[in-house]
């Protein structure tokens, strides 16, 4: 059988591609939603010095934790708050000699780029031109439970619950402040930078806001424990932490 | 009666209906073998199709006329069909397929009142019956008196015995015989038979392949 | 459990008004794609069937750009008639229109491509205008397949999540609805109150088809073509 020239092209250049696209590990990391550009920078860093490849899903770290439970093949956890990684630990599903937390970060009230609206205290949120704010969902989305926390803590929260758009994460949050289909919204400060359609309103002094903490751990039943046990240590290490305190995070002190 | 069919022209499936007679009686025939274009040429009169090109005139009324780009709607033109499906609507009672274009401003006892075509069709007591329940001679009395329920000024006929056996024609002839006596609505009936027109009509005009072959007086 | 019946109540009388509120333009775009042959048609039917062949999220994130305060419809709305869509219970009751609205309109085109022509041409010789002929005499002999799209429609409307959950969000009191809330259930582990929901949710879809069916039962014995 005769197979023509173009062919046995088209046949070379599959394998080429095949060839190609198998990696030498793939680390599967399950990360908050704020740490989306942070996180996929680190990776691509990583991935050029050694041979790995990172594999993410971003989302509210209360649907990962709940995605973990049901199974998913994950490697790494890195979630906005403690809570989430608590859930996880207290059903047994961490590796807990490799969790740690050095990542911390501050609440910010943004308003549209655009908006006129005068909002330079937490107590503003309560005026009748602010119709609708947006949290991350106040229930489980890490972002949404500071940003809960600390408004209790001001006594601001009965009077705002009503007006709140609960979005499934922290940058969904953002995106309805950047539409103008809500007036305000509580985010993190690295949100906040990414984007030019919002501007910060008040920052909440870290001494006021809530205890922050992104916690980080390799799964009991990672896939590839050995990829990524060596993923979360250049995590931790002082490249990493330069990239975070680029996007506004506040890193805390290193481990040695 | 008058009727004008002025070059009328319609494409159908295998040839052009093609048509251009006058027809001055009181019940005309139009027959031919099956094909022949016969319903397509009622279809035009009752304005249900739209031809290539056609004066069609009733009277001094002017119902078709694409010369001038008019075209009267088959609501407004008074023309009575008894199809040969006889299409009685299936959701409706008797009665409402009976009233359903009644024109109920008539006095009572006039000619074309409710009453009266349900007595000259005996029907009267198929009133309340659904329409499934009829038997097929009295389903062509009850599609024939709906027509005549809305006092037209022209009733067609599709093959209103066809599929009957001769017992059941021979007992509906008189009924048509009785129409064309007791109301005086010029008819036009199609058939494919020769015979069942030979007692009622006085014009036969025959139609194949879409074109006009003989128009005979028959009272002649 | 109050809390729960609110859901409930919200989804159903949302799903119920937009499945009457489709129905006008349902039913046209039904009639008009079953009778007529128009220029542009099979734009019109390609059209109206988007909705269902999209993945929902994507119809969804059209809905917002287009009812947000900054959209085409939204803008309006917010601007001159003060009232906002997005984020709103008119947010859900958009969602469910425009997904569910496919449904209807195939249901109901057949059923009126079934109707025997005859029929209506007879009921214009008869002197019918053409409202009349479409509710006397189209509309009753087409009335199992728009019955059955309406149920559709609405159980449809009653599942609706991926349009909803983008332009109206899930807004406890305001715009949860059945589906959303079971996610939030799921979502934070509270697997006994997704399951109840879980279970009305089947029970009310379970209603909806069963009054169809039986209403259908109710109008046996009719049929299209003449004897």
């Amino acid at each position: 059988m005769r197979i023509s020239a173009g062919f046995k092209f088209f046949l070379c250049l599959l394998l080429v591609a095949c060839a190609r696209n198998v990696p030498a590990t793939s680390v599967t990391v399950f990360a908050a939603a704020s740490l989306t550009d942070s996180v996929a920078k680190i990776a691509a860093q990583y991935e050029r010095a050694t041979h790995d490849k990172i594999v993410f899903n971003f989302a509210g770290s209360s649907l990962l934790a709940r995605q973990i439970e049901e199974g998913a093949p994950a490697d790494i956890f890195f979630s906005a708050d403690e809570a989430q990684m608590d859930r996880l630990q207290n059903k047994g599903l961490i590796r807990v000699e490799t969790r740690q937390s050095r990542l911390s970060n501050l609440l910010v009230i943004i308003v549209a780029a655009d908006s006129s609206l005068a909002i330079a205290v937490p107590r503003d949120l309560t005026n009748t031109s602010v119709v609708r704010v947006a949290l991350a969902d106040p229930q489980a989305v890490p972002a949404g439970v500071y940003a809960r926390e600390f408004l209790r803590k001001e006594n601001l929260w009965a009077a705002i619950e009503p007006k709140v758009v609960p979005t499934a994460n922290v940058r969904g949050a953002l995106a309805a402040v950047e539409s103008g289909d809500v007036e305000a919204a509580i985010v993190y400060k690295t949100d906040a930078a990414i984007s030019k359609k919002v501007k910060i309103a008040f920052e909440v002094p870290r001494a006021d806001g809530p205890k922050i903490s992104y916690p980080m751990a390799v799964l009991k039943d990672a896939p590839e424990p050995s990829a990524a046990k060596r993923f979360l240590q250049y995590l931790n290490s002082p490249a990493a932490g330069k990239v975070f305190a680029q996007f506004g995070f506040i890193v805390l002190d290193a481990a040695p | 009666m008058k009727l004008l069919l002025r070059n009328i022209s319609l494409p159908l499936a295998d040839f052009v209906l093609e048509v251009n007679v006058e027809l001055a009686s009181q019940v005309t025939a139009i027959v031919g073998p099956s094909g022949a274009g016969k319903t397509s040429l009622l279809d035009l009169i009752a304005g249900l199709r739209r031809p290539r090109s056609a004066l069609i005139q009733l009277e001094e009324r002017v119902l078709t006329d694409t010369a001038c780009g008019l075209f009267l709607p088959p609501r407004s033109r008074e023309i009575g069909y008894v199809p040969q499906d006889l299409a009685l609507f299936p959701h409706l009672p008797v009665r409402k397929n009976l009233l359903y274009g009644c024109k109920t401003s008539l006095p009572r006892g006039s000619l074309f009142s409710y009453e009266h075509v349900v007595a000259v069709l005996e029907i009267e007591r198929l009133a309340g019956r659904s329409v499934t329940e009829l038997s097929g001679g009295e389903k062509r009395r009850v599609a024939l008196a709906r027509a005549l329920l809305t006092s037209p000024r022209l009733l067609l006929l599709d093959e209103p015995l066809a599929g009957l056996d001769a017992a059941l024609k021979a007992r509906i002839i008189p009924y048509l015989a009785r129409v064309r006596d007791e109301f005086q609505v010029p008819m036009l009936y199609v058939s494919h038979d020769r015979q069942e027109v030979q007692a009622l009509c006085d014009e036969v005009v025959e139609l194949e392949r879409g074109q006009v072959r003989s128009q005979a007086n028959q009272k002649a | 459990m109050s809390q729960e019946w609110q859901i409930v109540w919200f989804t159903a009388w949302v799903s119920a008004l937009s499945t009457v509120l489709i129905l006008p333009a349902g039913l046209a775009a039904a009639w008009l794609l079953a009778r007529h042959d128009w220029p542009g048609k099979s734009l019109a039917e390609t059209l109206v069937t988007l909705p269902l062949v999209m993945p929902p999220v994507a119809t969804g994130l059209i809905l917002l750009k287009a009812l947000g305060r900054r959209g085409v419809l939204g803008g309006f709305f917010h601007d001159t008639l003060h009232l906002d869509i997005a984020f709103t219970w008119r947010a859900v009751l958009a969602a469910q229109a425009v997904m569910s609205f496919p449904l209807l309109v195939r249901s109901a085109r057949t059923a009126f491509a079934e109707v025997n022509p005859r029929f209506e041409q007879i009921a214009r010789t008869l002197g019918a205008g053409e409202w009349q002929v479409f509710f006397s005499i189209t509309v009753p002999l087409a009335w199992r397949g728009i019955i059955g799209g309406m149920i559709l429609a609405f159980a449809r409307a009653l599942g609706e999540f991926g349009a909803t959950i983008m332009v109206a969000g899930n807004i406890p009191g305001k715009t949860a609805t059945l589906s959303l809330s079971i996610y939030e259930s799921v979502q934070l582990g509270q697997d006994a109150a997704a399951f109840r929901l879980l279970g009305i949710s089947v029970a009310l879809a379970f209603v909806a088809v069963w009054s169809g069916e039986w209403l259908m039962r109710r109008r046996r014995g009719l049929y299209e073509t003449p004897p």
